[in-house]
């Protein structure tokens, strides 16, 4: 982005960028005095009517914020030193690999999008735990992932998005480099208080077509799910059936040049069984659905997700939706077959 | 013997940004200004005509020193005026000024709307740029008015391509001289912040808004222009680093706070306003850089520091 050039280089790996960011931030607090005005000497501002000012005055320690800050970084600490030893590997192994991923963050630790490490490190520890005890996930095919921009289209299943969830901390965790997916959310999610501000400090963006064309130019990697709640929200019966593409990630790939990353996820089908919609109390609520899930937290399947080779594309990307589709069918049917051949080489659904 | 020095009209020149603007292109430019509020000891190589853009003798101004680029600061961006008023100095002021700008053969125009025009919606994208339609007067109608001059002045660009008008629209403006309506908001000791919201935004110091219009000078660049600073950094972020402390309200409370105490003159911005600390209204400024190469010298870090109390 514009402001992109100038903001910190990537993170040198090994060190920790949060901790880099802490470190920058308490040698922030004297302020610094401003260039400009240091070079204009005193007596043109006054020529100008423009009075001694302009340099600010020292800030006055802020005693109960300090405090509260070091209660925080303090509990922080208690917590992290009571977990069991395999969280607090774990935490750290997040930590290694996030300084690894080509972020590009500025002195407060925040990414031209929102993303910010910290945040982005706990909500993963948490994933990561799932990942790899509740869901016990298998990754197959992590080599294929390209340098550079990417797209991810995956299958959408299971009620809610946890296999985006898991998809994204098999790329942080396993793939080499590193690479955090970002997502792109539906236009009222930014609606919801709490959760907007959540989604974008972990890498979440509305998922407007400038906001894509811009993080896939800016070489970062983004996951779609083109049968979007169609797929996600779809009845038991109808289990790894892939539902209607949408055609919008392909127009954006032809447009930015950007190599597609077939995934498809077998496992997040069984996690939650639907018996279908309620149309009615899903328009009462103003809801996209409202499925009816017979258990209340998701099942504890095995997830088998499957990188595919990436698939390029070149085109117009404003042609007919006709040309298109063609495009997005094989994009379809690359999917349907690794779910095919992932659903042959499962043995069973819990191992 | 040198060329005679460029003739620069400043309207709006008493205000923060139009005595940074003058100091910055004094040397290069014979200033002169124009403002409802006089100037008080200002500089004596600089003419400050004490009128309103509305009156009819401001057109003696075009008549007699035939300025060859205007810089237009003219605008009422507070809420304490009667809001006809307000709506009046800015649209009816800025169709004065464009007419004369045509008439009196007027080369460089530039005009400092705001990325404001653009709202603050839930579905902005993170990088808007100038293409993006002009929404600000779907929830925030209080300041359609900047909306309107904005239209005002891209017309006129597209209507006298001989004129090489730029149209800036900065990001929120900090800094010591300027008064700018989220300075004051971030000056607040414990800040009014909608619970649950925490956007994204962008800053520039004022001193950089003042090199781009003088670079815009400059360069003689024609167009609209998204004006971007040092980058963006989420609002809580900015309350503490300018020593404010967020105070987070439902959004309910805080709706019918603020929209009271605006009516009674205890706050200075309408309930309207929230919307702008609750969804991104943040731009692309590639295109600025393009055409000047220009780059804010002031960080994050500074321009916040410009308005630490």
């Amino acid at each position: 982005m514009s402001d992109a050039p100038k903001e910190e280089p990537t993170p040198k790996p090994g060190k920790h960028p949060a901790r880099r960011a802490r470190t920058q931030a308490s040698a922030r607090r004297p302020p610094r005095q401003s260039p400009a005005i240091d070079a204009s000497a005193p007596a043109i501002e006054r020529a100008f009517g423009l009075g001694p000012g302009g340099i600010p005055s020292e800030r006055e320690p802020d005693v109960l914020a300090d405090s509260l800050d070091g209660l925080q970084s303090l509990a922080g600490g208690i917590l992290e030193s009571l977990a069991p030893r395999f969280v607090r590997d774990l935490n750290h192994e997040i930590r290694d690999r996030l300084a690894k991923a080509p972020l590009e963050l500025n002195n407060y630790g925040y990414d031209p999008w929102g993303l910010n490490v910290d945040v982005a490190r706990r909500t993963l520890l948490v994933f990561a735990l799932f990942y790899k005890y509740y869901f016990r996930v298998k990754a197959y095919g992590l080599e294929h992932l390209p340098r550079g921009r990417m797209l991810v289209i995956a299958n959408h299943a299971g009620q809610i998005a946890i296999d985006a969830c898991m998809i994204g901390t098999a790329t942080v965790l396993e793939a080499d480099p590193p690479r955090p997916l970002r997502g792109m959310g539906e236009y009222w999610l930014p609606t919801l208080p709490f959760f907007n501000v959540f989604m974008a400090r972990v890498g979440g963006v509305v998922g407007t077509p400038k906001n894509c064309i811009d993080i896939l130019h800016h070489d970062e990697a983004v996951i779609a799910f083109p049968e979007g709640v169609r797929g996600m929200n779809k009845p038991f019966r109808d289990r790894y059936k892939l539902q209607e593409f949408g055609n919008g990630f392909m127009r954006l790939a032809l447009q930015t040049n950007t190599p597609i990353v077939p995934v498809a996820v077998v496992g997040s089908e069984e996690q939650a069984i639907s018996l279908g919609n309620n149309a009615p109390l899903a328009a009462l609520l103003s809801m996209p659905a409202f499925p009816m899930v017979l258990n209340a937290f998701p099942l504890p399947t095995r997830y088998h997700i499957y990188f595919g080779e990436p698939m390029e594309f070149r085109g117009n990307p404003n042609d007919e939706d006709e040309v298109i589709v063609k495009k997005v069918e094989q994009v379809k049917a690359r999917i349907h077959d690794m779910i095919q051949r992932g659903l042959r080489q499962r043995r069973s659904i819990f191992f | 013997m040198e060329a005679p020095l460029e003739r620069l009209l400043i309207t709006g020149i008493a205000g923060g940004q139009g005595r940074l603007v003058a100091k910055r292109v004094a040397d290069e430019f014979d200033v002169s200004g124009v403002d409802r509020v006089p100037w008080e000891g200002h500089p004596h190589q600089i003419a400050v005509h004490n009128m309103d853009l509305r009156k009819k003798k401001f057109e003696d101004i075009f008549r007699r020193e035939k300025p060859t680029a205007v810089v237009h600061l003219a605008f009422v961006r507070h809420f304490r005026s009667d809001p006809m008023v307000r709506h009046e100095i800015n649209v009816a002021g800025t169709k004065r000024l464009l007419e004369c700008c045509a008439e009196y053969g007027v080369k460089k125009l530039v005009v400092l709307s705001s990325s404001y025009v653009y709202g603050a919606l839930p579905e902005n994208p993170y990088y808007m740029d100038e293409e993006t339609s002009l929404n600000v007067s779907r929830h925030y109608p209080d300041i359609r008015d900047l909306a309107e001059v904005d239209t005002l002045c891209t017309t006129f660009l597209w209507k006298y391509p001989e004129i090489a008008t730029a149209l800036l629209r900065p990001v929120n403006t900090l800094g010591y001289y300027v008064h700018s309506a989220i300075g004051r908001y971030l000056k607040l000791r414990y800040v009014p912040t909608v619970m649950g919201f925490n956007p994204m935004m962008q800053f520039i110091h004022e001193e950089d808004v003042a090199e781009a219009i003088a670079r815009t000078l400059e360069t003689g660049v024609r167009g609209v222009f998204n004006l971007v600073g040092p980058g963006s950094v989420p609002l809580k972020v900015a309350i503490r680093e300018t020593g404010g402390r967020p105070v987070p309200l439902p959004e309910p409370l805080a709706r019918s706070t603020v929209e009271r105490l605006f009516r009674v003159g205890l706050y200075h911005l309408p309930s309207a306003a929230l919307d702008f600390v609750k969804y991104p209204c943040t731009i692309d400024g590639r295109r600025f850089h393009e055409a000047t190469k220009f780059r804010p010298i002031f960080s994050l870090e500074d321009t916040f520091s410009s308005v630490r109390h």
